[in-house]
């Protein structure tokens, strides 16, 4: 009973994990910040799959000499292995985005960015696209 | 059992910990360590779980590359993060109402160990009792990822080339623009 609550009680952590990593890349403004969250979700969505694939007495899948050996499920550790090489990819990804955006906007806050879109946006409409006017606050 | 349960709990705790220092901490360098520290707990909690293999990946990818890669992207950030203007209400009602929904939803799922759960009965036998005949090598992860599924690693490389395709034309284009374009936003910054 006490090891069934605990089995079920793992996965609320990984979902609290999950929704600590979603409100870091809804909630936050800060550019960083978004990208360190999407890692945090990562992360407990590996968890969320190894936890499939565990098995109670199990072992690690690597085979050994006697025969009644049961190994903890295999397929899952293959899948996150390819999404953790895949999330570093998309971190620099981000990364990369987020560099570039300070460099046009000089600021990687979305309030700061947003704000001086739509400054261009209104010097566009009332001086038509007047280039030497366009950044003036 | 005991002993498991306890380096379970342990960990779990750590992590959550360690989330919601992320939460609170506004200062660029915290948040890096405190990722890579969270990286490095959730390796350990691969290891309890019996993936080892993902563990070490977990330690050096996640825990060493990206940590790499956000500290050199660090040189060039602001150092602290502004406070932000709007409430910060909805975003957190709807992660909430969310996180409620899943766990309403993980009755359903199977209890964690079970052999009988749909997950072990599908093609993982069937890796198990092949891989030594088919393959010869005894690490049934590397041969499920190099051979059973190879098609899949190899999706994966062309992925990883693309990102960094995208990584270089990105920050090749910082360059030439700086020059041409992007003068009269320097003014901006100055301002701010």
């Amino acid at each position: 009973m006490i090891s069934s609550t605990i089995g079920i009680w793992n996965y609320w952590i990984v979902f609290c994990l999950m929704m600590i990593g979603l409100f870091l890349v809804i909630g936050r403004k800060n550019f960083l910040k978004k990208i360190v969250g999407l890692a945090i979700f990562q992360t407990s969505v590996f968890l969320l799959y190894i936890t499939f694939g565990k098995i109670k007495g199990g072992t690690p899948p690597i085979l050994n000499d006697s025969i009644d050996t049961i190994y903890s499920n295999p397929l899952p550790h293959v899948l996150i292995l390819t999404a953790i090489v895949v999330g570093v990819a998309t971190t620099a990804l981000g990364l990369s985005l987020v560099l570039r955006i300070n460099s046009e906007y000089g600021s990687i806050e979305e309030d700061d960015v947003s704000a001086q879109d739509l400054v261009d946006y209104h010097d566009d409409i009332e001086t038509g696209k007047n280039f030497d006017l366009k950044f003036k606050k | 059992m005991i002993s498991e349960l306890l380096i379970n709990a342990f960990l779990v705790t750590i992590m959550l910990s360690i989330a919601i220092a992320l939460i609170k901490t506004r200062t660029v360098i915290f948040t890096v360590i405190l990722t890579s520290a969270y990286s490095l707990v959730a390796a350990l909690m691969f290891i309890t779980l019996d993936a080892v293999d993902v563990a070490f990946t977990e330690a050096s990818v996640g825990a060493g590359i990206s940590t790499i890669l956000f500290l050199a992207a660090m040189a060039y950030l602001p150092k602290k993060e502004e406070d932000s203007i709007s409430s910060e209400f909805i975003p957190a009602l709807s992660c909430i109402i969310l996180g409620g929904i899943l766990i309403w939803c993980s009755f359903d799922l199977p209890e964690i160990g079970q052999l009988t759960a749909p997950i072990h009965q599908h093609i993982a036998p069937e890796y198990i009792k092949g891989s030594k005949e088919d393959i010869g090598i005894p690490n049934i992860v590397t041969s499920v990822l190099a051979s059973y599924r190879g098609y899949d690693t190899f999706g994966e490389t062309i992925v990883v080339f693309t990102a960094g395709v995208a990584v270089l034309a990105l920050l090749e284009k910082k360059n030439t623009t700086k020059k041409n374009k992007s003068q009269p936003k320097q003014k901006i910054r100055k301002n701010a």
